[in-house]
């Protein structure tokens, strides 16, 4: 039911690109922002909206979500995945590659991302840096930026060789966009499943010390310096490579970080029962790296959080910790669990929503992710206070593995709009 | 100390961790495996008192001895064994763990002895089938029926345990002989040492209370048993140490080394052996020190009191 004037009044307005929150609401004209502020012009709107004093905020960016490889039997489609993203209020959601899609293929590349483009959700899609993510060749990284990839990744791999990463780092450098590599050092990090702590260790887990971080965190910073290379961290998750991150970045390089919600709302202590639920990739850490990743998204160090979205085959994954396949299904549980971390007074709403709407916004540059006149009329409307307990049955997925199942959370997105038109009403 | 004497019934139905023990339980399993001991010594092994229930042999690693003393163990206390070679079945045709947790679980066994690669597995077929567990060795996290069969060894020499110095030297990290024996010899109340390269021990395992050693000579002084582990090179990717005679040199067991220790030293080895790496073949034969086979010998008795103990557990929930 597309309006082509829309008023949302009475609401708290919170506009983290601005670092506006106060009451206020918006004019939306043909699917663009024409009016932000307390006075909002009603009589000019088809519809009118009374928020009732609700949050209403850009609707979220998430730059990291898996999809199942095309015609799997019984797994999540990309409407299901859309509408899970809806009802979390994601707005654009950008499909990273991984090893079961590994997206990097440059044909029908442009193909794909058309289709991706008739959904509701703003879904975009990176593309693999490396054939089948291994990290030996190149893949065709330009014919795919054309084809509308908006970024090159390489899934969960790090990639192990220091010539090959310099090369992506130039090669990528001439196509304006980022490269997204998994920051570990490739032979700390084979075979391991955890920290490495005292708790991996009595436990007998392979584990991948701390450092491993730090150490592909400087490597790769140097060969952007090297390279003029745009390098995104991707998922940091460890406070050796936060520091690591900010000696980067004291060299005036441009680098960005992401972390994954899973590492600033859950740490090794969660997967202490070897619940293969809390299998991830890269590990849950310690409680210290977890503070220090939050401190560091109030301080802005984060460009963008993300969801990290993964469905597995098996909801119990199927097999014990150590053998599981990593993640855990987010883009419903995102905005929730980021809610956890204000009401626990760790960040304030609008440092919790920069990294989830203009923070990658700005990385991708894109238009959407703001509250402001003229930008597009991406926006959620949020009861900041409603709870709700995360039960995985209730997805809009097929598939139901969840590190947060059970969890009970503050928060819930009522509505979620995308160009002006709802694509998500919560059900009361 | 007879079993009436604790006035306390063994309560665990699952064997997955030595932690999950109290010093009584771990008497009343001594006590017992002390019995089964004297009565494996005789013609007349067998006994009924598993009889009717069924005992799953689940290993999903390669073993010979733990199998061979779990199914005898079994048999001899009148059980239905059955050994399920996992290595080459299900698993290798795609089905998930849980999956085949649940069929197995379908035929109505009543104990699962469990052997796997993963950390966790036995506690995992646990929480999936409801089935009674016993762990066999997860990865490189435990392997409780080991560590009790080696503290009852020592057991039935000196009495007691608490209080003796034992070191275990060689590739820690990767042992879960090792972390049992660490937990178990904890509870026991035993002054425990660990010797070994640093590339071959667990980071802060000095904090596992017992006391590091790199130097094989220092870490010997004093000790009343010593336990030799192999290097399990199938757990490990690359090398830890240069190689096997540098290893020999500084951490094999020999008869000359030995003289630092207490004159009655007792000589342990898990097995299997690598003679000459971690351990003088001379030594590993040697009756007057090497326990090594009478260790074989109290696995069956030991992992018989289990089965019956726990046997114990499921027929009262069953009666109740």
């Amino acid at each position: 039911m597309t309006t082509t004037s829309l008023a949302i009044i009475n609401a708290r307005l919170v506009d983290p690109a601005s670092g506006h929150d106060a009451p206020g609401g918006v004019l939306v004209e043909d699917g663009v922002i024409a009016q932000t502020g307390s006075e909002i012009d009603i009589d000019a709107a088809d519809e009118v909206i009374d928020a009732r004093g609700r949050i209403l905020a850009p609707a979220l960016i998430d730059l990291r979500a898996a999809k199942e490889p095309a015609l799997t039997p019984d797994g999540e489609t990309l409407d299901t995945l859309v509408a899970g993203a809806a009802a979390g209020g994601i707005g654009t959601l950008v499909l990273a590659p991984n090893d079961r899609s590994p997206l990097d293929k440059a044909d029908g590349f442009a193909g794909m991302t058309r289709g991706l483009g008739q959904h509701g959700v703003r879904l975009l899609s990176a593309c693999g840096a490396t054939t089948g993510l291994v990290g030996n060749q190149m893949a065709e990284i330009g014919l795919m930026v054309r084809g509308g990839a908006v970024y090159a990744g390489n899934g969960d791999r790090p990639v192990a060789d220091t010539r090959t990463m310099r090369r992506l780092l130039a090669d990528t450098s001439q196509f304006d966009v980022w490269l997204s590599v998994r920051p570990a050092d490739a032979a700390l990090c084979d075979g391991t499943v955890a920290l490495e702590s005292d708790w991996s260790a009595r436990m007998g887990l392979p584990a991948e010390p701390a450092v491993s971080e730090r150490i592909a965190i400087e490597r790769d910073a140097a060969l952007a310096e090297l390279t003029g290379g745009r390098l995104m961290i991707d998922r940091l998750s460890t406070e050796a490579g936060l520091d690591a991150l900010r000696r980067a970045r004291g060299r005036d390089l441009e680098i960005a970080a992401t972390v994954a919600v899973a590492h600033l709302t859950l740490n090794e202590v969660d997967a202490g029962g070897l619940d293969s639920a809390f299998r991830m990739d890269p590990p849950l850490r310690s409680e210290a790296d977890r503070l220090a990743l939050v401190r560091a998204v109030a301080d802005g160090e984060i460009d963008a959080v993300v969801s990290d979205h993964r469905p597995t085959p098996y909801d119990d994954k199927g097999e014990p910790f150590a053998l599981a396949i990593a993640g855990t299904m987010g883009v419903e549980t995102l905005l929730g669990a980021m809610l956890g971390l204000v009401h626990e007074g760790d960040l304030e709403l609008a440092e919790a929503l920069r990294p989830l709407t203009c923070g990658p916004a700005d990385l991708l540059g894109l238009p959407q992710g703001r509250i402001a006149a003229g930008a597009p009329a991406d926006l959620i409307l949020v009861d900041g206070d409603m709870p709700w307990v995360c039960k995985p049955e209730a997805f809009h997925s097929a598939r139901g593995n969840t590190a947060w199942a059970g969890r009970r959370f503050q928060g819930r997105v009522l509505q979620t709009f995308v160009r002006g038109v709802t694509i998500h009403n919560h059900k009361t | 100390m007879t079993r009436a004497a604790f006035s306390y019934d063994f309560p665990h139905r699952h064997l997955v961790s030595v932690a999950d023990l109290n010093p009584v339980d771990i008497r009343i399993i001594f006590e017992r495996a002390a019995h089964w001991l004297a009565v494996n010594r005789t013609p007349d092994k067998s006994s009924g008192v598993l009889q009717g229930l069924t005992v799953l042999n689940l290993f999903f690693e390669a073993s010979t001895r733990t199998q061979g003393s779990f199914e005898m163990a079994g048999k001899r206390l009148g059980a239905d064994v059955v050994n399920f070679a996992m290595a080459s079945s299900s698993a290798s045709k795609g089905e998930s763990l849980s999956d085949t947790a649940r069929t197995l679980a379908a035929m109505r066994p009543d104990i699962m002895v469990v052997r796997h690669s993963a950390t966790g597995a036995p506690k995992f077929l646990a929480d999936r089938t409801g089935l009674a567990v016993v762990n066999a060795g997860d990865g490189m996290h435990e392997h409780p029926t080991q560590a009790l069969l080696d503290s009852f060894t020592l057991a039935q020499h000196w009495g007691e345990v608490g209080g003796k110095r034992i070191l275990i030297v060689g590739d820690i990290l990767h042992s879960r002989v090792a972390r049992s024996n660490i937990g178990l010899l904890n509870i026991l109340g035993a002054e425990i040492r660990l010797c070994a390269p640093p590339t071959l021990l667990p980071p802060d395992v000095d904090q596992w209370g017992c006391d590091v050693f790199h130097d094989l000579d220092d870490a010997l002084t004093g000790c009343d048993a010593v336990m030799a582990l192999r290097q399990q090179k199938e757990r490990m990717s690359g090398g830890f140490v240069p190689s096997g005679r540098e290893f020999f040199h500084l951490f094999g067991l020999t008869h000359e080394r030995l003289e630092a220790c207490s004159p009655d030293v007792l000589v342990m080895h898990p097995g299997p052996m690598n003679r000459g790496t971690e351990i003088h073949t001379k030594l590993a034969d040697d009756p007057e020190r090497s326990v090594i086979l009478e260790q074989v010998e109290s696995g069956v008795a030991v992992r018989m009191a289990v089965l019956e103990l726990i046997g114990g557990v499921i027929r009262k929930e069953a009666g109740a």
